[in-house]
């Protein structure tokens, strides 16, 4: 369980500071260092228990069928990254809190970063790989608003979204190399994956999810080639370049690999692909880290260099290799935060980080100073100091593995230059800041900051220092329990010690530090000799490369998606018409061939039906621009439907098709009121011939389809349904059944379509009628005269006549529903179609004020109601919307069935009737506004019984 | 005595078919909407009648049940024709305003009800005060 909360307590936390910044800095700082501490000390509670080899696990079971779960695991390896996450973490929150300006809002800072904090500690924890991905996700959108959280500055947000854009594009690497892992390991938890290398190694998919899994942790990682997105992300406030850049987030990639490593390493491809990428972003880093002139820069290229060195480590390959990788990890955390803290020191106090400009502050900023040069020290890699331990133990490793050839020079020597590189750097960032003669044109006076901001970096340094001098006591069993869990076994025997004799490793180092020097001396020679080279700026590609890509998308979507119906359309059956043709012209002969099935007789009713239809339809295209003729002719086509489902023994179908049919042709016509009454002509010759062309072909093709299909004995589903209806569902009627019982959850999705397309209705002319087109509304001038009597008498008096009868038939439809044709679908749309006759007879404002529902509530209570039934079921510990039915029986009704699918169906009806009707309330709407009628107070405009009582009493 | 009844019912759907093929006729022949509205809304009305009555009558006498579906089909259709005819001639009498003059007078204080709002008399006429009005 705490293991849980340890990943929870940052994001619950991330929920105060926003709250506790109305208390002020410090309670902010306070609130945000107390969450932090407390993951912190609940983490350590677990520490014994982990040095002593043992792993903690929780496991709930989140999606099991996606192999999704919610299990987080605590070994060696975890607690090294945790434990650097969450402490450093400490240490950045308190820096942070003098770091940042009055005008910077910090209650957001804290919470991104605290979000990000959590992220991270869940991507160290996580058992499951699928909820790792999730983590992974949620550091790459956390860092981005950490990276860019200077908005204002536009380096903020370039460097924000570049680093969005690599990180999570490799996130999608690292997503697809994972499921190819889990699926060839057959689980997606990483403790059973672990156990499992000969068989994913064995598998054809190992090298596939290699590549991709290593794509993932090089963007994250800053590896060659994607190291770009690091030093740009130097934009972000310091504290975020210290946190993420330094301790966390770049580690992430390593993070994984290590932990991958006992599956994914030790062969030919994993060597090559990491130790190369490590050995090149080593070199490659350390040497424009040489020349970089932004303190944070110089900074950040070193810090891609040193990830190479792990990477490099990780790709050997070897036992005692993944040892210094994760020895040389806590060494780079604690000096090159405390160099990013000190760099973000001499920014805030001097008011520049361009090394040109500095120089000379030993004696002016002298604790910074010492701090700085003893964590830069370490950097180079000099004795006593943490530093110095894990380089040689790399020297050591690449003399003996010589990755090119085992013994071979190549791997030595390169090692060796990366080394070089490193102390020159270091060294440079030593004296060209700290040493020197003073200036007179600091921007501003340097002095040593407040103890808030010296304090962090000193804790870094002291234990820079202590692990330097006492490798063994202060960091050897969690150096030995973690490479243990990285390596999935045993860790070799191993000391770590100052002096192990002389070695090839000592001398490589030496060489290392007296040619670095030598750089440093020979400093301007060596920048000419720089700047003459070829200098790539990756931002520039980089934006070219996405400047290139959303050119292509832009051609590709627009020539698509242009907004015109017709391309869509043309698009989508186009594209259904090849397929379609393809599969039926690639088929064999006897495929192609009509069935064997012996076709029914077509009667004289069938043929005048379908020539009907034909003929209907034809006019249909021939006369669509006068639209109101289209209306009727489609009407006639849906009759002709209906009647054909009529005659195929369908009548639920014919019943639906009718009312659909009904309701339709009202609306439409309601809404044509507003709408010009003649489509105008606006498709060339071209566009006329080609979607004839695609209409005739898509048509031709599904008569072909459905002739071949009609003719063929072919067993269905609907084989089951019909067995099944009465003795699972309890009800007669099939098709009712599958709405309600067997196929419930898609209507409940259906039903709330159906509402949200009656809201979308509802908006789009709200908009018409409160937005931006009410003036033209307003303006409008009817195209049409307007009968005198709006609510003649004999449609009032006819509908009123028919309102009950209606009703009734509504409830008769819905409640035979069950076993007979009909439904709350039905139902619905009876009831809806007779109260819009009542609106239409008397008109919309009079007839709501008599009936005063809110549609919209009706639409979600239809929903609620449905929903409502489906979790009475869960309730009693069934699946949702399982339904249950009785018989029961009562004096003079006798036996009746009850179904739970009753209540869902009034849902239903309750959905239709709220959807149907809301979309006449607004039309309704419209026409009032339009034509500024006052609502009428009679039903009808001449009543002629009425009037004839009124000339009586005038004549009296 | 069913030769008889047969012979009824066979006369009623001859007859109902004799009217809706005069309705037809009539929807084709007649030149202009207002004579035409008589032809499927008169004609076509009686014609389905009759087969209704001839069916409840099959029904009754010689199936032995009493079917009033048939009934409510009449029912619909006394309704339902009267009104879209109504309809359709007020259509008629907006699109095309050049007959409104030649409109006989409608005989009391108000006007033709689908030009002239309901309580406002009809222009030309006197008004409900005016002393001259016709008598009723």
């Amino acid at each position: 369980m705490s293991l849980a909360l340890i990943v929870m307590l940052p994001f619950l936390g991330a929920l105060l500071p926003g709250l506790m910044m109305r208390s002020g800095r410090n309670a902010c700082a306070i609130t945000t260092g107390s969450v932090t501490f407390l993951a912190f000390s609940l983490l350590l509670t677990h520490a014994p228990a982990v040095l002593r080899g043992e792993v903690i696990q929780v496991s709930w079971q989140w999606l099991p069928a996606l192999g999704l779960n919610v299990s987080f695991f605590l070994d060696g390896l975890g607690l090294l990254f945790a434990g650097l996450i969450l402490g450093i973490g400490l240490l950045i929150i308190t820096y942070s809190r003098f770091y940042l300006s009055k005008a910077d809002s910090m209650g957001a800072f804290y919470t991104y970063l605290l979000l990000f904090q959590g992220a991270m500690v869940g991507i160290v924890l996580s058992d499951n790989i699928l909820l790792l991905l999730v983590f992974w996700e949620l550091t790459s959108l956390s860092s981005f608003l950490l990276i860019g959280f200077w908005r204002h500055l536009p380096e903020g947000r370039q460097g924000a979204r570049m680093a969005l854009a690599v990180t999570g594009g490799g996130g999608l690497f690292l997503i697809a190399g994972m499921l190819l892992l889990g699926h060839a390991a057959g689980s997606y938890e990483l403790s059973v994956i672990l156990e499992r290398r000969e068989l994913i190694q064995a598998s054809p998919l190992y090298l596939p999810a290699l590549l991709l899994i290593l794509g993932g942790c090089f963007a994250k990682s800053a590896q060659f080639p994607f190291h770009f997105w690091l030093p740009h992300a130097m934009a972000a406030p310091t504290p975020v370049s210290a946190y993420l850049h330094s301790a966390t987030m770049v580690k992430a990639g390593i993070f994984l690999m290590a932990r991958l490593w006992p599956v994914l390493a030790g062969t030919e491809a994993w060597t090559w692909l990491v130790a190369s990428a490590g050995l090149v972003t080593m070199i490659l880093g350390a040497w424009i880290a040489l020349f970089k002139d932004d303190l944070k820069g110089l900074l950040a290229y070193s810090t891609v260099s040193h990830l190479g060195l792990v990477t490099l480590l990780l790709g050997l390959g070897s036992p005692m290799a993944a040892v210094a990788a994760v020895f040389h990890i806590i060494n780079h955390a604690t000096f090159k935060a405390a160099l990013f803290l000190i760099a973000g020191i001499v920014d805030h106090e001097v008011g520049t980080r361009d090394v040109k400009r500095l120089g000379g502050l030993l004696m002016l900023m002298p604790i910074t100073a010492t701090l700085g040069m003893v964590a830069a020290a370490s950097m180079a890699g000099m004795p006593f100091l943490n530093g110095f331990l894990s380089k040689e133990m790399m020297l050591e490793q690449a003399w003996h593995h010589g990755w090119l050839a085992p013994g071979g020079w190549l791997t030595p020597l390169l090692a060796t230059l990366g080394a070089v590189f490193s102390v020159a750097y270091s060294f440079r960032f030593i004296v060209h800041v700290f040493f020197g003669p003073q200036r007179d044109d600091y921007p501003a006076k340097p002095h040593d900051p407040p103890a808030g901001l010296w304090l962090p970096p000193a804790l870094l340094v002291a234990l820079v220092v202590l692990i330097g001098l006492f490798p063994e006591t202060f960091a050897g069993d969690l150096v030995r329990t973690a490479s243990a869990a990285a390596m999935g076994a045993v860790a070799p025997e191993f000391h770590l010690s100052i002096w192990h004799g002389v070695t090839p490793a000592l001398g490589m180092s030496v060489v290392a530090v007296a040619v670095g020097l030598l750089l440093l001396w020979r400093y301007p020679g060596v920048r000419g000799l720089w700047a003459r080279g070829p200098h790539p700026e990756a931002k520039v590609m980089f934006d070219g490369v996405i400047a290139a890509l959303v050119r292509f998308s832009r051609a590709l979507v627009l020539n698509l998606h242009n907004g015109s119906l017709q391309r869509y359309l043309a698009i989508l059956v186009g594209a259904a018409v090849a397929l379609g043709f393809a599969a039926y012209l690639g088929a064999d002969g006897a495929a192609r061939a009509p069935g064997g099935r012996e076709t029914l007789a077509a009667g004289p009713v069938v043929v005048v039906a379908w020539l009907l239809l034909m003929v209907s339809t034809l006019m249909t295209v021939i006369m669509h621009r006068d639209r109101f003729v289209a209306l009727i002719l489609i009407g006639v086509v849906g009759v002709i439907v209906s009647i054909g489902f009529v005659y195929l023994s369908a009548p639920d179908l014919a019943l639906t098709q009718i009312a659909v049919e009904v309701g339709t042709v009202i609306l439409i016509l309601l809404a044509l009121y507003f709408l010009p009454k003649v489509t105008p002509v606006e498709s060339g010759l071209g566009r006329c011939v080609r979607d004839g062309a695609l209409a005739v072909l898509g048509g031709v093709g599904v008569g072909v389809l459905s002739w071949a299909v009609m003719t063929r004995d072919f067993s269905s589903i609907s084989t089951y349904y019909l067995e099944h209806a009465k003795p699972l569902g309890g009800g007669a009627n099939v098709v009712n059944v599958i709405l309600v019982d067997f196929r419930g959850f898609d209507t409940f999705g259906e039903i709330i379509v159906l509402g949200i397309a009656a809201l979308a209705i509802f908006a789009l002319l709200e908009g018409a009628l409160h937005g931006r087109l009410a003036p033209r509304l307003r303006n409008w001038t009817p195209d049409y005269a307007h009968a005198a009597d709006r609510h003649p008498m004999m449609m009032v008096v006819a509908t009123r006549v028919m309102l009950p009868l209606a009703l009734m038939v509504g409830v008769y439809i819905f409640l035979r529903g069950h076993n007979m044709p009909g439904g709350g679908f039905i139902a619905g749309l009876v009831v809806a179609i007779a109260l819009i006759m009542q609106y239409m007879a008397s008109g919309f404002g009079w007839a709501e004020k008599r009936m005063p529902v809110d549609y919209h509530a009706m639409i979600g209570g239809g929903v609620l109601v449905a929903a409502a039934t489906g979790i009475g079921a869960m309730v009693l510990d069934y699946p949702f919307l399982t339904s249950a039915f009785d018989y029961f029986s009562l004096p003079i009704v006798g036996k009746f069935e009850l179904t739970s699918a009753m209540p869902f169906d009034i849902g239903v009806f309750l959905t239709v009737v709220g959807a149907v009707m809301l979309a006449l309330a607004q039309l309704s709407k419209m026409g009032q506004r339009l034509n500024q009628h006052a609502v009428n107070t009679q039903p009808m405009d001449y009543n002629p019984s009425a009037d004839r009582q009124a000339d009586a009493t005038r004549e009296n | 005595m069913l030769f008889l009844l047969e012979l009824l019912i066979s006369l009623l759907i001859v007859l109902g078919g004799f009217f809706v093929l005069v309705g037809s006729i009539g929807l084709i022949k007649l030149g202009d909407l207002m004579p035409r509205l008589h032809a499927p809304t008169k004609a076509t009305t009686l014609g389905l009648g009759g087969m209704l009555i001839g069916s409840m009558l099959f029904f009754l006498g010689v199936e032995g049940k009493l079917s009033i579906h048939e009934v409510l089909i009449s029912l619909f259709l006394f309704i339902t024709a009267p009104v879209s005819a109504h309809f359709m001639a007020k259509a008629w009498l907006h699109l095309n305003a050049k007959h409104r003059p030649k409109l006989p007078p409608t005989g009391s204080n108000r006007g033709w009800s689908t030009y002239d709002a309901s309580h406002a008399p009809e222009p030309g006429w006197p008004t409900s005060d005016d002393p001259d009005r016709p008598a009723q």
